[in-house]
Protein backbone atom coordinates (compact mmCIF):
# COMPACT_ATOMS: atom_id res chain seq x y z
CA UNK A 1 0.00 0.00 0.00
CA UNK A 2 1.30 3.46 -0.86
CA UNK A 3 1.33 6.07 1.91
CA UNK A 4 0.70 9.77 1.12
CA UNK A 5 4.41 10.52 1.67
CA UNK A 6 5.48 7.85 -0.81
CA UNK A 7 3.15 9.26 -3.44
CA UNK A 8 4.71 12.73 -3.26
CA UNK A 9 6.03 14.02 -6.62
CA UNK A 10 9.81 14.67 -6.88
CA UNK A 11 9.39 18.43 -6.52
CA UNK A 12 6.96 18.39 -3.58
CA UNK A 13 7.96 20.45 -0.53
CA UNK A 14 6.25 17.83 1.60
CA UNK A 15 9.32 15.63 1.16
CA UNK A 16 11.31 17.83 3.54
CA UNK A 17 9.26 17.10 6.70
CA UNK A 18 9.31 13.41 5.74
CA UNK A 19 13.10 13.54 5.46
CA UNK A 20 13.37 15.39 8.77
CA UNK A 21 11.20 12.79 10.48
CA UNK A 22 13.28 10.05 8.89
CA UNK A 23 10.27 8.03 7.71
CA UNK A 24 12.02 4.92 6.39
CA UNK A 25 9.32 3.72 3.96
CA UNK A 26 9.06 6.73 1.66
CA UNK A 27 12.76 7.57 1.88
CA UNK A 28 13.80 4.09 0.83
CA UNK A 29 11.33 4.27 -2.04
CA UNK A 30 12.71 7.64 -3.17
CA UNK A 31 16.27 6.34 -3.00
CA UNK A 32 15.33 3.40 -5.18
CA UNK A 33 13.47 5.59 -7.65
CA UNK A 34 16.26 7.81 -9.10
CA UNK A 35 14.93 10.94 -10.76
CA UNK A 36 16.95 13.94 -11.86
CA UNK A 37 14.15 16.29 -10.76
CA UNK A 38 14.32 14.91 -7.22
CA UNK A 39 18.10 15.36 -7.11
CA UNK A 40 17.73 18.93 -8.36
CA UNK A 41 15.04 19.60 -5.77
CA UNK A 42 17.25 18.38 -2.91
CA UNK A 43 20.14 20.42 -4.30
CA UNK A 44 17.87 23.49 -4.45
CA UNK A 45 16.76 23.06 -0.84
CA UNK A 46 20.39 22.55 0.21
CA UNK A 47 21.41 25.72 -1.63
CA UNK A 48 18.50 27.72 -0.15
CA UNK A 49 19.12 26.62 3.45
CA UNK A 50 22.89 27.02 3.42
CA UNK A 51 22.73 30.30 1.47
CA UNK A 52 20.32 31.80 4.04
CA UNK A 53 22.62 30.69 6.83
CA UNK A 54 25.68 32.02 5.01
CA UNK A 55 24.01 35.36 4.36
CA UNK A 56 23.41 36.04 8.05
CA UNK A 57 26.84 34.77 9.09
CA UNK A 58 28.68 37.28 6.95
CA UNK A 59 26.20 40.10 7.54
CA UNK A 60 27.87 41.32 10.76
CA UNK A 61 31.21 42.10 9.08
CA UNK A 62 29.70 43.62 5.94
CA UNK A 63 26.58 42.99 3.80
CA UNK A 64 28.88 42.11 0.89
CA UNK A 65 30.59 39.51 3.04
CA UNK A 66 27.13 38.03 3.65
CA UNK A 67 26.55 37.76 -0.11
CA UNK A 68 29.97 36.11 -0.61
CA UNK A 69 29.29 33.60 2.16
CA UNK A 70 25.82 32.91 0.75
CA UNK A 71 27.51 31.92 -2.53
CA UNK A 72 30.39 29.93 -1.08
CA UNK A 73 28.61 27.95 1.62
CA UNK A 74 26.22 26.06 -0.71
CA UNK A 75 29.08 25.48 -3.15
CA UNK A 76 31.17 23.77 -0.48
CA UNK A 77 28.31 21.50 0.55
CA UNK A 78 27.45 20.48 -3.01
CA UNK A 79 31.11 20.06 -4.02
CA UNK A 80 31.68 17.84 -0.97
CA UNK A 81 28.74 15.64 -1.93
CA UNK A 82 29.84 15.44 -5.56
CA UNK A 83 33.57 15.13 -4.85
CA UNK A 84 33.06 12.17 -2.55
CA UNK A 85 30.23 10.63 -4.56
CA UNK A 86 32.49 8.11 -6.29
CA UNK A 87 34.37 7.18 -3.12
CA UNK A 88 31.17 6.88 -1.08
CA UNK A 89 29.59 4.72 -3.77
CA UNK A 90 32.57 2.35 -3.70
CA UNK A 91 32.90 2.22 0.08
CA UNK A 92 29.23 1.38 0.73
CA UNK A 93 29.22 -2.14 -0.83
CA UNK A 94 32.72 -2.81 0.49
CA UNK A 95 31.48 -2.10 4.02
CA UNK A 96 28.31 -4.19 3.70
CA UNK A 97 25.71 -1.71 2.45
CA UNK A 98 24.66 -2.85 -0.98
CA UNK A 99 23.59 0.32 -2.80
CA UNK A 100 24.50 1.83 -6.15
CA UNK A 101 26.55 4.97 -6.82
CA UNK A 102 23.41 6.93 -7.57
CA UNK A 103 21.69 5.72 -4.42
CA UNK A 104 24.69 6.59 -2.25
CA UNK A 105 24.86 10.04 -3.81
CA UNK A 106 21.13 10.56 -3.21
CA UNK A 107 21.43 9.32 0.38
CA UNK A 108 24.27 11.76 1.11
CA UNK A 109 22.37 14.56 -0.62
CA UNK A 110 19.32 13.76 1.51
CA UNK A 111 21.37 14.07 4.69
CA UNK A 112 22.79 17.39 3.44
CA UNK A 113 19.24 18.54 2.68
CA UNK A 114 18.22 17.78 6.27
CA UNK A 115 21.26 19.67 7.58
CA UNK A 116 20.52 22.61 5.26
CA UNK A 117 16.90 22.75 6.45
CA UNK A 118 18.11 22.92 10.06
CA UNK A 119 20.65 25.63 9.18
CA UNK A 120 18.03 27.60 7.25
CA UNK A 121 15.65 27.43 10.22
CA UNK A 122 18.45 28.66 12.52
CA UNK A 123 19.22 31.60 10.20
CA UNK A 124 16.62 34.00 11.73
CA UNK A 125 17.92 33.21 15.23
CA UNK A 126 21.55 33.78 14.21
CA UNK A 127 20.55 37.01 12.48
CA UNK A 128 18.76 38.21 15.61
CA UNK A 129 21.88 37.48 17.67
CA UNK A 130 24.10 39.29 15.16
CA UNK A 131 21.68 42.24 14.96
CA UNK A 132 22.00 42.59 18.72
CA UNK A 133 25.80 42.57 18.64
CA UNK A 134 27.65 45.89 18.45
CA UNK A 135 28.05 46.94 14.81
CA UNK A 136 31.42 46.23 13.22
CA UNK A 137 33.84 49.09 13.65
CA UNK A 138 37.59 49.24 13.19
CA UNK A 139 37.77 51.38 16.36
CA UNK A 140 36.42 48.53 18.53
CA UNK A 141 39.25 46.15 17.69
CA UNK A 142 39.09 44.02 20.88
CA UNK A 143 35.28 43.81 20.95
CA UNK A 144 35.10 43.12 17.22
CA UNK A 145 37.57 40.26 17.56
CA UNK A 146 35.53 38.72 20.39
CA UNK A 147 32.26 39.04 18.44
CA UNK A 148 33.93 37.51 15.41
CA UNK A 149 35.07 34.58 17.54
CA UNK A 150 31.59 34.14 19.06
CA UNK A 151 29.98 34.12 15.59
CA UNK A 152 32.63 31.67 14.39
CA UNK A 153 31.91 29.31 17.28
CA UNK A 154 28.17 29.76 16.68
CA UNK A 155 28.76 28.67 13.10
CA UNK A 156 30.57 25.54 14.27
CA UNK A 157 27.86 24.77 16.86
CA UNK A 158 24.99 25.22 14.36
CA UNK A 159 26.78 23.07 11.81
CA UNK A 160 27.42 20.40 14.43
CA UNK A 161 23.71 20.26 15.34
CA UNK A 162 22.65 20.27 11.67
CA UNK A 163 25.25 17.65 10.77
CA UNK A 164 24.19 15.46 13.68
CA UNK A 165 20.54 15.65 12.59
CA UNK A 166 21.44 14.77 9.01
CA UNK A 167 23.68 11.87 9.97
CA UNK A 168 21.28 10.35 12.50
CA UNK A 169 18.70 10.13 9.72
CA UNK A 170 21.31 8.79 7.30
CA UNK A 171 22.26 6.07 9.79
CA UNK A 172 18.62 5.03 10.13
CA UNK A 173 18.37 4.78 6.37
CA UNK A 174 21.59 2.80 5.99
CA UNK A 175 20.47 0.47 8.77
CA UNK A 176 17.27 -0.22 6.88
CA UNK A 177 18.97 -0.69 3.52
CA UNK A 178 21.75 -2.95 4.77
CA UNK A 179 19.70 -4.73 7.43
CA UNK A 180 22.86 -4.82 9.51
CA UNK A 181 23.68 -2.41 12.33
CA UNK A 182 27.44 -2.90 12.01
CA UNK A 183 27.50 -2.38 8.24
CA UNK A 184 25.37 0.74 8.55
CA UNK A 185 27.67 2.23 11.19
CA UNK A 186 30.81 1.37 9.21
CA UNK A 187 29.40 2.92 6.06
CA UNK A 188 28.27 6.06 7.85
CA UNK A 189 31.61 6.43 9.59
CA UNK A 190 33.50 6.04 6.31
CA UNK A 191 31.26 8.55 4.55
CA UNK A 192 31.53 10.99 7.44
CA UNK A 193 35.31 10.73 7.55
CA UNK A 194 35.57 11.33 3.80
CA UNK A 195 33.10 14.23 3.83
CA UNK A 196 34.78 15.84 6.83
CA UNK A 197 38.22 15.50 5.26
CA UNK A 198 37.19 17.06 1.94
CA UNK A 199 34.59 19.46 3.35
CA UNK A 200 36.88 21.00 5.97
CA UNK A 201 39.63 21.59 3.43
CA UNK A 202 37.19 23.11 0.91
CA UNK A 203 35.83 25.32 3.67
CA UNK A 204 39.33 26.38 4.60
CA UNK A 205 40.14 27.27 1.03
CA UNK A 206 36.89 29.20 0.60
CA UNK A 207 37.40 31.38 3.70
CA UNK A 208 36.39 34.00 4.86
CA UNK A 209 32.84 33.20 5.96
CA UNK A 210 32.33 35.44 8.99
CA UNK A 211 35.07 37.88 7.93
CA UNK A 212 37.96 38.60 10.30
CA UNK A 213 37.75 42.19 11.64
CA UNK A 214 41.37 43.03 10.80
CA UNK A 215 41.20 41.71 7.22
CA UNK A 216 39.43 43.19 4.20
CA UNK A 217 36.10 41.92 2.87
CA UNK A 218 36.85 39.64 -0.08
CA UNK A 219 35.52 36.56 -1.84
CA UNK A 220 38.66 34.47 -1.23
CA UNK A 221 41.79 35.24 0.78
CA UNK A 222 45.02 35.63 -1.21
CA UNK A 223 46.56 32.92 1.02
CA UNK A 224 43.64 30.53 0.53
CA UNK A 225 45.88 27.48 0.55
CA UNK A 226 47.74 28.20 3.80
CA UNK A 227 46.95 26.76 7.26
CA UNK A 228 44.05 24.47 8.18
CA UNK A 229 40.62 24.49 9.80
CA UNK A 230 41.55 22.93 13.17
CA UNK A 231 44.40 25.37 13.73
CA UNK A 232 42.00 28.29 13.17
CA UNK A 233 39.33 26.81 15.46
CA UNK A 234 41.87 26.49 18.28
CA UNK A 235 42.95 30.12 17.83
CA UNK A 236 39.34 31.32 18.14
CA UNK A 237 38.85 29.31 21.33
CA UNK A 238 41.97 30.91 22.78
CA UNK A 239 40.70 34.38 21.80
CA UNK A 240 37.48 33.87 23.76
CA UNK A 241 38.97 32.36 26.91
CA UNK A 242 42.14 34.41 27.18
CA UNK B 1 -39.93 22.36 50.60
CA UNK B 2 -37.81 25.33 51.66
CA UNK B 3 -36.03 26.69 48.55
CA UNK B 4 -33.36 28.47 50.55
CA UNK B 5 -32.19 25.21 52.05
CA UNK B 6 -29.12 23.91 50.21
CA UNK B 7 -29.41 20.65 48.38
CA UNK B 8 -28.09 17.62 50.26
CA UNK B 9 -25.90 16.40 47.39
CA UNK B 10 -23.48 18.79 45.70
CA UNK B 11 -23.32 18.84 41.90
CA UNK B 12 -20.97 16.19 40.53
CA UNK B 13 -17.44 17.24 39.69
CA UNK B 14 -16.84 16.81 35.96
CA UNK B 15 -14.57 13.81 35.35
CA UNK B 16 -11.03 14.62 34.24
CA UNK B 17 -10.15 13.40 30.77
CA UNK B 18 -7.32 10.93 30.53
CA UNK B 19 -4.54 12.92 28.84
CA UNK B 20 -3.32 9.79 27.03
CA UNK B 21 -6.63 9.52 25.19
CA UNK B 22 -6.16 10.44 21.50
CA UNK B 23 -7.50 13.85 20.52
CA UNK B 24 -11.09 13.72 19.34
CA UNK B 25 -11.91 10.52 21.24
CA UNK B 26 -13.65 12.44 24.00
CA UNK B 27 -16.90 14.18 22.95
CA UNK B 28 -15.75 17.46 24.60
CA UNK B 29 -12.76 17.61 22.23
CA UNK B 30 -15.12 17.93 19.28
CA UNK B 31 -17.10 20.89 20.58
CA UNK B 32 -16.70 23.64 17.98
CA UNK B 33 -14.87 26.86 18.81
CA UNK B 34 -17.02 29.67 17.52
CA UNK B 35 -15.06 32.81 18.39
CA UNK B 36 -12.10 34.32 20.23
CA UNK B 37 -13.88 34.21 23.61
CA UNK B 38 -14.67 30.52 23.25
CA UNK B 39 -11.12 29.98 22.06
CA UNK B 40 -9.64 31.61 25.16
CA UNK B 41 -11.99 29.63 27.37
CA UNK B 42 -10.96 26.43 25.61
CA UNK B 43 -7.27 27.29 26.07
CA UNK B 44 -7.74 27.80 29.78
CA UNK B 45 -10.19 25.03 30.59
CA UNK B 46 -10.11 22.49 27.76
CA UNK B 47 -6.70 22.59 26.06
CA UNK B 48 -7.47 19.25 24.37
CA UNK B 49 -10.44 20.87 22.63
CA UNK B 50 -8.17 23.62 21.31
CA UNK B 51 -5.51 21.13 20.22
CA UNK B 52 -8.11 19.09 18.36
CA UNK B 53 -9.58 22.15 16.64
CA UNK B 54 -6.11 23.31 15.55
CA UNK B 55 -5.87 20.14 13.46
CA UNK B 56 -9.17 20.70 11.68
CA UNK B 57 -9.73 22.49 8.39
CA UNK B 58 -11.11 25.69 9.95
CA UNK B 59 -8.07 26.22 12.16
CA UNK B 60 -6.88 29.33 10.29
CA UNK B 61 -9.81 31.37 11.60
CA UNK B 62 -9.21 30.20 15.16
CA UNK B 63 -5.49 31.00 14.90
CA UNK B 64 -6.20 34.46 13.49
CA UNK B 65 -8.67 35.14 16.32
CA UNK B 66 -6.19 33.92 18.91
CA UNK B 67 -3.43 36.07 17.45
CA UNK B 68 -5.71 39.08 17.71
CA UNK B 69 -6.44 38.23 21.34
CA UNK B 70 -2.70 37.90 22.07
CA UNK B 71 -1.96 41.25 20.44
CA UNK B 72 -4.79 42.98 22.35
CA UNK B 73 -3.79 41.46 25.68
CA UNK B 74 -0.12 42.33 25.13
CA UNK B 75 -1.13 45.89 24.25
CA UNK B 76 -3.23 46.20 27.41
CA UNK B 77 -0.38 44.89 29.55
CA UNK B 78 1.90 47.30 27.68
CA UNK B 79 -0.34 50.16 28.85
CA UNK B 80 0.20 49.03 32.42
CA UNK B 81 3.97 48.82 31.84
CA UNK B 82 3.89 52.29 30.29
CA UNK B 83 1.97 53.71 33.25
CA UNK B 84 5.19 53.61 35.30
CA UNK B 85 6.83 56.38 33.29
CA UNK B 86 3.66 57.85 31.77
CA UNK B 87 3.71 60.32 28.86
CA UNK B 88 4.87 58.85 25.57
CA UNK B 89 5.48 55.46 27.20
CA UNK B 90 1.72 54.94 27.20
CA UNK B 91 1.94 54.19 23.48
CA UNK B 92 5.63 53.24 23.17
CA UNK B 93 5.49 50.39 25.69
CA UNK B 94 2.44 48.65 24.12
CA UNK B 95 3.92 49.00 20.62
CA UNK B 96 7.27 47.57 21.72
CA UNK B 97 5.74 44.72 23.72
CA UNK B 98 3.38 43.69 20.91
CA UNK B 99 6.06 44.08 18.23
CA UNK B 100 8.70 42.28 20.28
CA UNK B 101 6.36 39.40 21.08
CA UNK B 102 5.29 38.86 17.47
CA UNK B 103 8.83 39.19 16.07
CA UNK B 104 10.24 36.80 18.71
CA UNK B 105 7.57 34.23 17.82
CA UNK B 106 8.25 34.59 14.08
CA UNK B 107 12.02 34.30 14.55
CA UNK B 108 11.61 31.10 16.56
CA UNK B 109 8.84 29.51 14.47
CA UNK B 110 11.03 27.93 11.73
CA UNK B 111 13.32 26.27 14.27
CA UNK B 112 10.35 24.91 16.22
CA UNK B 113 8.88 23.40 13.07
CA UNK B 114 12.20 21.81 12.05
CA UNK B 115 12.83 20.56 15.60
CA UNK B 116 9.34 19.08 15.78
CA UNK B 117 9.88 17.23 12.50
CA UNK B 118 13.25 15.95 13.75
CA UNK B 119 11.46 14.70 16.88
CA UNK B 120 9.18 12.67 14.62
CA UNK B 121 6.11 14.88 14.96
CA UNK B 122 3.54 14.82 12.17
CA UNK B 123 2.60 18.47 12.73
CA UNK B 124 2.11 20.79 9.77
CA UNK B 125 3.59 24.28 9.85
CA UNK B 126 0.10 25.72 10.39
CA UNK B 127 -0.42 23.49 13.45
CA UNK B 128 2.95 24.48 14.89
CA UNK B 129 2.07 28.13 14.30
CA UNK B 130 -1.25 27.52 16.07
CA UNK B 131 0.58 26.04 19.06
CA UNK B 132 2.94 29.03 19.24
CA UNK B 133 -0.03 31.40 19.05
CA UNK B 134 -1.67 29.36 21.83
CA UNK B 135 1.48 29.85 23.91
CA UNK B 136 1.34 33.61 23.27
CA UNK B 137 -2.35 33.83 24.15
CA UNK B 138 -1.95 31.92 27.41
CA UNK B 139 1.06 34.04 28.32
CA UNK B 140 -0.63 37.35 27.58
CA UNK B 141 -3.95 36.34 29.14
CA UNK B 142 -2.13 35.51 32.35
CA UNK B 143 -0.26 38.80 32.12
CA UNK B 144 -3.64 40.53 32.01
CA UNK B 145 -4.43 38.66 35.24
CA UNK B 146 -1.24 40.08 36.74
CA UNK B 147 -1.89 43.57 35.33
CA UNK B 148 -3.75 45.03 38.37
CA UNK B 149 -0.90 43.96 40.66
CA UNK B 150 1.67 45.36 38.24
CA UNK B 151 -0.28 48.64 38.01
CA UNK B 152 -0.42 49.02 41.82
CA UNK B 153 3.35 48.56 42.02
CA UNK B 154 3.89 50.90 39.05
CA UNK B 155 2.12 53.70 40.89
CA UNK B 156 3.80 53.10 44.22
CA UNK B 157 7.47 52.64 43.43
CA UNK B 158 10.16 54.67 41.69
CA UNK B 159 12.57 51.80 41.23
CA UNK B 160 12.93 50.72 37.63
CA UNK B 161 14.95 47.70 38.74
CA UNK B 162 12.15 46.51 41.01
CA UNK B 163 9.55 47.01 38.28
CA UNK B 164 11.72 45.25 35.73
CA UNK B 165 12.13 42.30 38.06
CA UNK B 166 8.39 42.20 38.78
CA UNK B 167 7.43 42.24 35.08
CA UNK B 168 9.99 39.54 34.31
CA UNK B 169 8.68 37.40 37.15
CA UNK B 170 5.10 37.75 35.90
CA UNK B 171 6.22 36.98 32.36
CA UNK B 172 8.14 33.89 33.56
CA UNK B 173 5.09 32.49 35.38
CA UNK B 174 2.83 33.22 32.40
CA UNK B 175 5.29 31.69 29.93
CA UNK B 176 5.51 28.55 32.03
CA UNK B 177 1.80 27.93 31.54
CA UNK B 178 2.06 28.76 27.85
CA UNK B 179 4.93 26.30 27.56
CA UNK B 180 2.82 23.62 29.26
CA UNK B 181 0.18 24.05 26.56
CA UNK B 182 2.81 23.75 23.85
CA UNK B 183 4.23 20.63 25.46
CA UNK B 184 0.79 19.01 25.70
CA UNK B 185 0.24 19.85 22.06
CA UNK B 186 3.43 18.12 21.01
CA UNK B 187 2.62 15.07 23.07
CA UNK B 188 -0.43 14.64 20.83
CA UNK B 189 1.47 15.16 17.58
CA UNK B 190 3.30 11.80 17.65
CA UNK B 191 6.55 13.42 18.77
CA UNK B 192 8.91 10.62 19.81
CA UNK B 193 11.16 12.85 21.87
CA UNK B 194 10.64 16.05 23.85
CA UNK B 195 14.36 16.91 23.91
CA UNK B 196 14.17 19.21 20.90
CA UNK B 197 11.21 21.02 22.44
CA UNK B 198 13.16 21.66 25.64
CA UNK B 199 16.00 23.11 23.58
CA UNK B 200 13.53 25.27 21.68
CA UNK B 201 11.89 26.74 24.77
CA UNK B 202 15.36 27.75 26.03
CA UNK B 203 15.99 29.48 22.68
CA UNK B 204 12.57 31.17 22.82
CA UNK B 205 13.13 32.46 26.35
CA UNK B 206 16.59 33.78 25.40
CA UNK B 207 15.18 35.53 22.31
CA UNK B 208 12.40 37.13 24.39
CA UNK B 209 14.84 38.30 27.07
CA UNK B 210 17.19 39.71 24.45
CA UNK B 211 14.21 41.41 22.80
CA UNK B 212 13.52 43.33 26.02
CA UNK B 213 17.06 44.71 25.83
CA UNK B 214 16.99 45.27 22.07
CA UNK B 215 13.79 47.34 22.39
CA UNK B 216 14.74 49.23 25.58
CA UNK B 217 13.55 51.45 27.13
CA UNK B 218 10.17 49.77 27.74
CA UNK B 219 9.58 50.72 31.37
CA UNK B 220 11.63 53.91 31.59
CA UNK B 221 11.99 56.76 29.11
CA UNK B 222 14.46 57.82 26.48
CA UNK B 223 14.68 60.40 23.73
CA UNK B 224 15.22 57.64 21.17
CA UNK B 225 12.66 55.00 20.23
CA UNK B 226 15.39 52.36 19.79
CA UNK B 227 18.63 52.23 21.78
CA UNK B 228 21.77 53.45 20.04
CA UNK B 229 23.97 50.89 21.72
CA UNK B 230 23.62 47.12 21.21
CA UNK B 231 23.97 45.02 24.33
CA UNK B 232 23.56 41.48 25.55
CA UNK B 233 20.65 41.35 28.00
CA UNK B 234 22.72 40.05 30.92
CA UNK B 235 25.26 42.86 30.47
CA UNK B 236 22.40 45.36 30.44
CA UNK B 237 20.85 43.89 33.58
CA UNK B 238 24.14 44.06 35.47
CA UNK B 239 24.58 47.68 34.39
CA UNK B 240 21.09 48.56 35.63
CA UNK B 241 21.70 46.77 38.93
CA UNK B 242 24.94 48.68 39.45
CA UNK B 243 23.19 52.04 39.00
CA UNK B 244 21.98 53.69 42.21
CA UNK B 245 18.15 53.74 42.32
CA UNK B 246 18.07 57.30 43.69
CA UNK B 247 19.62 58.69 40.52
CA UNK B 248 16.93 60.05 38.19
CA UNK B 249 19.17 59.33 35.19
CA UNK B 250 18.72 55.63 35.84
CA UNK B 251 15.18 55.94 34.59
CA UNK B 252 16.46 56.05 31.06
CA UNK B 253 17.49 53.26 28.72
CA UNK B 254 15.46 50.61 30.46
Amino acid sequence: MTTPSQALPPLALGQIPTLLRGEPGPIQLWIGDWRASRVLFYAAVTVAGTAAFGLVLGAWRDPMQGVYTAIKFPLIVLLTALGNGLLNGMLAPLLGTNISFRQSLLAVLMSFTIAAAVLGACAPLIYFAIWNAPKFSGALAGTALTIHSVIYLGLVAAMAVAGLAGNVRLLQLLRRISGNEGAARRTLFAWLAGNLFLGSQLAWMARPFVGAPHLPVEFLRPNALEGNFYESFWQHLQQIFQ
Amino acid sequence: MNESQPSATPPPIPPTINSALPLGEHPDDRLPITGPVTAVEALLRQPRRMLFQLRQSGAAKIIAGLLLVAVLCAAVYGLVVGSFAGGAQYWIAPVKIVGGMVVAALICLPSLYIFSCLAGSQARLAEVFGLVVGLLVLTTILLIGFAPVAWVFSQSTNSITAMGFLHLAFWAVATFFGWRFLKNGFAHLSAQSMGALYVWICIFVLVCLQMTTALRPIIGTSEDFFPKEKKFFLAHWFEVLEQRPAQPASATQR
